[in-house]
């Protein structure tokens, strides 16, 4: 039985875009172009995946909505926030709501299926106890490539798709810099510096939440980030 | 920048035309002269008709004048006597200031009576205060110099020849009534003689003659030039200090609005509103007003033009990402064998309009983190250091230049937002600079503030743009086919981000001419 993805995006021609490229990855798509539209669906069947758009139609906060609507019925459902806003606070707020990752919409097609599928995997692997050979382990970090989940010093930390790819980029090769435009690369975004600085900020501050003396990720001024190897 | 002030200031131009007041003495002076002649000629008509009334007197008693032939002393009035007579008369008509005598036909003095002595001022003269008085004193040698004064009451001398050789006797004599003046004894003021015959029959048996000082007008003229001088003065002054108060207030709101006109939109184009004058009802306050109305459109604008990147940027995304799905299901399909290249060439395009897109969202994504504004200490010298070996690889082959402090330059605010603002520097000054010169990296400390210098050789700064540089969407850049899109926000993004740590951007040419500069000046810890 294929996955299901539920689409809500108010505008026609995106919509049937992506409707179409999902189908041809062989996801099964249920479209919908507002809010009670949707969540009368949703109450019938739930999907595998939910793309949501923030702003529906004449409802600015449709979306942010529709996902506390969604995570009160599922814990689980991988939710992404796909809009044209690209503020800090927006992010902020999705992210907030249960989101598990929010892109905004320059991104590419192959970057979005990307995304869906990382997160599918993560979803499915969750009910496998975990192999060891998928798993990168850097001293006191280790990194799950098939549950996109990271640990430091034995504790969950909590990421977005973006955000795991980015610790994953840094910690592969630690002592190396990244620049920007290598993480974005590896985290299938497209966005400007600032935010890829919001991006580590908020790692960082992650970190932080289960070790207060989190201080592995280093700011090369100029050049990019590092992960700094145990000392 | 505060401009000098100008050569002839409203307050200046005020009190020259206060001096036009300086007439009124002149008209003033004008009118005593004429009430001193008028004065003048009354005292004469008084004098000749006082002279007549005498002459009048001594005909009836022609005795007076013509003593019996004989001697005195025999019987009939002798001549004591007669003198004595005469002299009663006379005394009854002298005054003080006026005198009187009598000759008979062979200038023998029959009678004489009264004195020059100058009267005693009669009554208190009219006192002004202490203005008058400080006039008196200061005009008093002026007076001396341009009217002679009244003679103090000097001895009484008949002089021989008024007698005996005064025309106005030989003329009353002859039966003419005469009025002269003559220089007082010793030159100073002037003595009115009247002189009128004494007719006995048709024989001129003697003459009247007599005589007055004018001293009375001269001080009263004298006063009067006084009284209005100091008038005029005290008039004048008020009137200069009223007109120099109010002009004073009047150049000193006009500075005020002036300044704070110049000052309203300050070096990053942020507009201020205006204070001076908003709520008075003259014209001033209707310019400040209408200054600040302008101020105010100016403002919008340039809110609107912040705002417009942003906006710009949103409103872009959503056809955009419809372009990009369509090409992306375009490619996941196959497409066609030829298809490829125009897929490239779609996606290069579009490719280069999300680079524009995530420049303007990068600015106003800026705005917001500065308005957040966390902030904590960072060592500016360490960050430009780290920076620099970041930009000798990226830009490679162009070489960079670094000066740095011996100390480290403690800086509150964002470390990353600071390097960020490098960034754009050192891109900017790349883009410009030309020939093998390295680009200049310069981080000096001065009492306060730290100041960041980041200078390269080539093109100077187009004139009048200096001040805009720094705005949004402001470029000065020509542009190249197939350059990156360049929207005039580097400059913008590190003046937000000098700002949010309390410093001020500024763009200059280089002292030699060879370049240019761009200077953020910022406050220490």
């Amino acid at each position: 039985m294929p996955l299901r993805i539920a689409i809500v995006e108010d505008e026609p021609a995106i919509r049937a875009n992506y409707t179409d490229a999902f189908r041809t990855q062989g996801y099964e798509v249920a479209a919908f172009a507002g809010r009670a539209e949707a969540l009368a669906a949703f109450r019938v069947r739930l999907p595998d995946l939910a793309v949501l758009d923030i702003g529906l139609g004449d409802d600015p906060d449709g979306g942010f909505a529709l996902c506390r609507e969604l995570r009160a019925s599922s814990q689980t459902l991988p939710i992404i926030f796909l809009t044209a806003r690209d503020s800090d606070f927006d992010t902020v707020a999705g992210l907030r709501m249960g989101a598990d990752d929010y892109v905004t919409k320059s991104v590419s097609l192959p970057h979005l299926l990307a995304r869906v599928s990382a997160l599918f995997r993560r979803a499915e692997v969750a009910r496998v106890p975990p192999q060891s050979e998928d798993v990168l382990v850097r001293e006191s970090l280790s990194i799950d490539l098939k549950r996109f989940t990271v640990a430091w010093r034995g504790r969950s930390v909590e990421l977005t798709l973006t955000e795991f790819w980015m610790v994953h980029a840094l910690a592969k090769f630690p002592g190396h810099v990244k620049n920007r435009e290598q993480l974005m690369g590896e985290a299938h975004v497209v966005v400007d510096d600032s935010t890829i600085t919001s991006h580590i900020k908020r790692i960082r501050r992650k970190f932080a939440a289960v070790d207060p003396g989190f201080d592995r990720i280093d700011t090369v001024y100029g050049m990019g980030y590092r992960w700094k190897a145990d000392g | 920048m505060r401009a000098a002030l100008p050569a002839l200031g409203l307050r200046s131009k005020l009190v020259l035309i206060a001096l036009v007041l300086l007439v009124m003495p002149w008209a003033g002076y004008a009118y005593v002269r004429a009430m001193e002649q008028l004065l003048r000629e009354n005292q004469e008509q008084q004098l000749a008709a006082t002279a007549r009334t005498v002459a009048v007197a001594l005909q009836d008693r022609p005795r007076l004048l013509t003593p019996p032939a004989g001697t005195a002393t025999e019987g009939g009035p002798t001549a004591t006597t007669v003198h004595d007579e005469a002299k009663t008369l006379l005394a009854g008509l002298a005054r003080p200031g006026l005198r009187i005598w009598v000759i008979d036909s062979k200038l023998k003095l029959v009678a004489a009576a009264g004195s020059l002595d100058a009267p005693a001022p009669q009554g208190a003269p009219p006192v002004f205060g202490p203005i008058e008085r400080a006039v008196h004193f200061a005009l008093r040698p002026l007076f001396e110099r341009m009217f002679r004064t009244p003679a103090a009451p000097g001895e009484e001398v008949i002089p021989d020849d008024v007698i005996f050789g005064g025309r106005e006797l030989e003329r009353a004599l002859d039966g003419a009534p005469t009025t002269r003046r003559r220089p007082a004894p010793g030159g100073r003021g002037t003595i009115l003689s009247a002189s009128h015959p004494v007719w006995s029959g048709e024989a001129v048996i003697g003459a009247v003659v007599l005589e007055e000082d004018t001293d009375a007008i001269v001080s009263l003229r004298n006063r009067a030039f006084e009284q209005l001088v100091a008038v005029t003065l005290v008039a004048f002054s008020a009137a200069a200090l009223v007109l120099l108060a109010f002009a004073s207030r009047l150049s000193w709101r006009l500075r005020r609005l002036r300044d704070e006109a110049e000052n309203a939109i300050d070096s990053g184009g942020r507009v201020r509103a205006l204070l001076a004058g908003g709520h008075a009802r003259d014209e001033i306050g209707d310019l400040s007003r209408s200054f600040s109305t302008a101020l105010a459109r100016l403002a919008d604008h340039n809110a609107y033009l912040e705002a417009l990147a942003a906006r710009l940027a949103h409103e872009l995304r959503t056809p955009i990402a419809v372009v990009r799905s369509s090409l992306d299901n375009l490619r996941l399909q196959g497409g066609t064998p030829g298809g490829a290249t125009y897929l490239g060439r779609a996606d290069d395009g579009l490719q280069r309009l999300e680079k524009i897109l995530t420049r303007m969202s990068e600015a106003s994504r800026l705005e917001q983190l500065v308005r957040e504004g966390e902030r904590e200490p960072f060592d500016a010298r360490a960050v430009i250091e780290s920076c620099a070996a970041g930009y000798s690889s990226a830009y490679a082959p162009r070489r960079f230049k670094l000066t740095l402090p011996d100390a480290a330059v403690p800086l509150n605010g964002s470390a990353d937002l600071f390097a960020q603002m490098l960034d754009k520097l050192v891109a900017n000054a790349v883009d410009f600079a030309t020939g093998n010169d390295p680009v200049e990296l310069t981080l000096e400390r001065e009492p306060g503030a730290a100041v960041l210098r980041v200078s390269n050789h080539g093109l100077l700064l187009p004139a009048g743009m200096k001040e805009r540089l720094f705005d949004s969407l402001v470029s000065v850049r020509r542009h190249a086919p197939g350059d990156e899109p360049h929207l005039g926000l580097g400059l913008y993004i590190v003046r937000l981000i000098a700002e949010f740590h309390g410093g001020r951007t500024n763009a200059m040419d280089r002292a030699d001419g060879s370049g240019v500069a761009f200077e953020v000046r910022l406050p220490l810890v």
